[in-house]
């Protein structure tokens, strides 16, 4: 038996192929029941709580998507709505939020499994009290009034009393017709939570600025919590922060919200909540900033301030962003603690980045080139001066060899020389060192053999002339 | 009789074909394995399931202290994902402990984790690893009293109604998700220096993490939006996880209404959200592959194993995104080039032509040394590539200067009046008188 009043049977493992599961264990106990108990002339001993454990178990587990569990469900429910052992009747409410500003009533349907009517009954509601004062029960054995209608049980009105809060509300249910008591399973009690929702009056919101010693105000400014207006206020460390406000229920005690944060945002980011304490109506919190200094890693600057308060039995629960406070915080000593990181933003963390493009060196600085070909006509001159000269001192070709043999190796050997200067110039402008010296090579004996036969030509002549 | 023998040994050659497990030519995953508290699971939560199934999943569901379970065996891994449904599991069975579900996520798994209110520390340690760090009292819930589901069962407004969604279309498909998401259940936040979890759904910042039934006397941990109702991890090594603290989330779930709105969605926008968010995990979105990097000097076709400096130089990669099927080419305008030599010399946005091909041509820098061509893509959601091919590069040789030089001509010039000189000379005088 589990606690929330379902009943069901499980299979021990013993080696099988496929594990059934409790689903599929109920319900074939369940049809072999059911089936043996129409068969047979005598009623069967079964306590009726333990027929509504097993028909809350099948109502319990919702609409299985598997559908052999689906048919399971289906047919072991279509079993337990007609038979002969006892017919369990189920109690459900359609709502369990009662809103007092919606003017909601507590309803109450009673059917059978699969959903059909069940036979008159009285429902009553045996105790209803608050959750966290049990002992204390607000109602107590209230008829519920039945409309033919809607087919529900209802109370038609909550007493005055009832405020918003979180109630358990306990309830029994009994056949009219005493003969068919047995034919019916309808339980001892049922427990069923109710939440009773309804708005909370918000009023008098303050914020003030305190002077630390004396706790006189330097400036109060009203908050008005339900419009959209924001208040500015600022401080330094020697001061305190004072938050007040009032709640109350719509009728009029005190109540304490579940959630009732203070929190203050720096702009870089860094958050501090406070819980905003009570007594009776009065919420208040007093920020001394003089021991919260290290707390805020000492960051002076723009604190926005906001403020969240809620409960599940609060309609208009509310978060406001009320304001901001200029805070100015003594400078960090040397081994204050950092605020901690903040999360980087992720769209800004993977985008792509700045591109990049070399800059290249700059060629060094050449001369501009009229300069070099004003210096070449410079270097060239010299050759033309020294040719001009070389005609002003008269020189002439009387020394050339007239015979024949002589005369051609004089060519021959000036040839020679032209072509080693050829040799030259194709090596500077294409030749590589190689084939230059291979052909130098060749140019070079060639030329010392004619070069010899003409210059002894040359020294005999002179000779010849000198001893003549 | 020699047709059957054919047959057979046709069928047997084919059989090598016929495994489309986990591999890098078809990054989805196949085999997963699920574990459970109960198997009761498997029908509350079919739909989702089914969801998995008709996409090609094989779905295999042990209990999670089922004793024969196992990860691997003999080296080899049987599943290609784990998916933890059973928040309240104590021990688990067999030989999986949260050192083997690392081991599994460090090869390059997948993993799916869910909590519940009522999660144990072994799933609390396991989201530690993973990068996550659930709140820590035990009772807590996410409570949030402004943007909670209208509902008439549950009035602490633990259920939650969370449209806080990340924006990604990588990870959460390009249609928009209309109705907002159901979530009940524990919350987690994420450390600030951890740069590779996302939030995919955080709270609002109402939301905090309380304990419903008790009063507050000092502010919770978990306050705001720094409350992550679901996250996901993507690791270095491109293995993805999914955490979430509701297990309930991924149950079949009806229709949602948001408090303090008048629209009431039919359905909730859960189915779509895990379906497509299941996707990404899974790897049948966001995967990218990098293939065919090729370089050559401009004009040419052949890669050069050296480059010289101030050479123009033509770099291309084909990129494509698995699609769950095939590989389809993957178009964007982000992706870019590094020359990188201790630091990158020159940054190119790579320029496509819509099929997947990449290209851009840079002039080598003049620093000659050995350089390299890294791509390292890193994009919200996708996979990131990591590409790097070394390339040197040399100055240039002796003949690859300027070979005559106006600066030079008066040298030239010299050296030339000098040699017709020289001949004139010899001539005049050898032979005047």
């Amino acid at each position: 038996m589990v606690n929330d009043g379902t009943f069901y049977f499980d299979e021990k493992l013993v080696n099988m192929r496929e594990q059934q599961g409790p689903l599929a264990t109920t319900s074939s106990v369940v049809r072999g029941l059911t089936a043996f108990s129409s068969v047979i002339t005598e009623s069967l001993n079964l306590t009726g709580d333990k027929i509504l454990g097993i028909a809350k178990f099948f109502l319990g587990i919702g609409i299985p998507g598997d559908t052999k569990n689906f048919f399971d469900q289906v047919d072991s429910l279509a079993c337990l709505e007609n038979n002969r052992v006892s017919i369990p009747l189920i109690l459900s409410l359609p709502s369990t939020v009662i809103s007092l500003t919606k003017k909601d009533s507590l309803k109450v349907k009673v059917n059978t499994v699969l959903g059909s009517h069940a036979p008159p009954l009285t429902v009553t509601l045996v105790r209803a009290f608050s959750s966290s004062a049990r002992d204390n029960s607000i109602i107590e054995n209230q008829e519920l009034k039945f409309d033919p209608q809607d087919a529900v049980y209802f109370l038609d009105d909550l007493p005055a009393s009832f405020d918003v809060g979180e109630y358990i509300f306990v309830f029994k249910m009994l056949v009219q017709d005493s003969e068919q008591q047995t034919v019916y399973a309808t339980g001892t009690l049922t427990q069923v939570p109710i939440y009773v929702t309804g708005l909370i009056k918000i009023e008098n919101a303050k914020i003030a600025v305190l002077d630390s010693d004396l706790g006189s105000v330097e400036t109060q400014k009203k908050l008005d919590l339900a419009g959209e207006s924001t208040v500015s206020v600022s401080a330094n460390h020697l001061q305190k922060l004072r938050l007040s406000f009032q709640m109350s229920t719509p009728l009029g005690n005190a109540f304490k919200p579940h959630q009732a944060f203070l929190r203050l945002r720096h702009e870089t980011k860094v958050e501090h909540t406070f819980v905003v304490g009570s007594s009776g109506k009065k919420f208040e919190i007093t920020l001394d900033f003089l021991g919260l200094v290290e707390k805020f890693f000492y960051l002076s600057g723009r604190y926005d301030i906001q403020l969240t308060v809620g409960d599940a039995v609060m309609e208009n629960s509310l978060l406001r962003d009320i304001g901001y406070v200029e805070l100015d915080l003594p400078e960090p000593p040397e081994n204050a603690s950092r605020p901690p990181p903040q999360p980087v933003d992720p769209y800004t963390r993977y985008g792509p980045k700045a591109e990049i493009t070399h800059i290249f060196r700059a060629p060094e600085k050449r001369p501009p080139q009229e300069l070099s070909l004003a210096f070449l006509v410079l270097t060239i001159l010299p050759l033309f001066g020294f040719i001009i000269g070389l005609l002003r001192l008269g020189v002439n070709l009387k020394n050339f060899p007239t015979s024949a043999v002589p005369a051609t190796f004089a060519v021959i050997f000036h040839l020679g020389i032209a072509a080693v200067l050829l040799l030259y110039v194709l090596f500077w402008l294409k030749l590589d060192l190689f084939t230059t010296l291979k052909t130098l090579c060749f140019l070079g004996v060639f030329l010392m053999v004619v070069g010899h036969r003409t210059l002894s030509h040359l020294a005999s002549a002179s000779a010849k002339l000198k001893s003549a | 009789m020699a047709k059957l023998l054919l047959y057979l040994t046709l069928a047997t050659s084919l059989i090598p074909l016929f495994s489309v497990a986990f591999s890098p030519e078809n990054p989805t995953d196949r085999r997963v394995l699920v574990l459970v508290d109960d198997f009761a699971i498997k029908s509350s939560h079919s739909l989702y399931f089914g969801s998995l199934t008709s996409r090609g999943f094989q779905l295999e569901f042990k209990l999670a202290d089922d004793p024969n379970i196992g990860l691997q065996r003999y080296g080899q891994y049987l599943y290609d994902a784990l998916v933890l449904f059973c928040p309240s599991v104590e021990r688990f069975g067999g030989s999986i402990d949260v050192a083997s579900i690392v081991d599994f996520v460090d090869s390059g798994h997948d993993l799916i984790v869910a909590a519940d209110s009522n999660a144990s520390d072994l799933i609390r340690e396991v989201a530690t690893e993973c990068g996550v760090d659930f709140d820590e009292d035990p009772a807590a819930m996410v409570i949030d009293h402004i943007n909670y589901a209208v509902s008439n069962f549950d009035g602490d407004h633990t259920l939650i109604a969370s449209d806080d969604f990340i924006k990604a279309d990588v990870i959460l498909g390009s249609k928009k998700i209309e109705a907002p998401v159901l979530f009940q259940g524990i919350g987690h936040s994420l450390n600030p220096a951890n740069s590779l979890v996302l939030k995919v759904l955080s709270a609002s910042s109402s939301a905090y993490s309380a304990n419903p039934k008790s009063k507050l006397s000092n502010p919770p941990s978990l306050t705001g939006s720094a409350i992550s109702l679901v996250s996901v991890v993507q690791a270095r090594n491109n293995a993805r996880i999914l955490i979430t603290g509701s297990l309930s989330m991924f149950s079949n779930r009806s229709g949602v209404q948001k408090a303090g709105s008048s629209i009431k969605h039919e359905k909730s926008g859960n189915e779509q959200f895990l379906t497509e968010i299941s996707k990404w995990v899974f790897h049948e979105r966001g995967h990218l592959k990098a293939v065919n990097v090729r370089h050559h000097k401009v004009g040419e076709s052949d890669e050069p194993a050296i480059y010289r400096i101030n050479d123009d130089l033509e770099y291309s990669v084909e990129i494509y995104e698995w699609s769950g099927t095939s590989w389809e080419p993957y178009v964007s305008d982000d992706v870019q080039v590094q020359f990188y030599m201790m630091s990158p010399y020159v940054l190119k946005t790579l320029s496509t032509d819509q099929k997947g091909h990449y290209s851009a041509e840079f002039k080598v820098p003049d620093v000659y040394g050995v350089f390299q061509f890294k791509v390292e893509y890193q994009r919200l959601g996708y996979t990131s590539l990591s590409l790097s091919k070394q390339i040197p590069v040399r100055p240039y040789r002796h003949n690859e200067y300027e070979r005559f030089l106006p600066a030079a001509y008066p040298y030239y010039g010299s050296a030339f009046s000098m040699m017709a000189g020289f001949f004139i000379f010899t001539i005049v005088h050898l032979y005047s008188k």
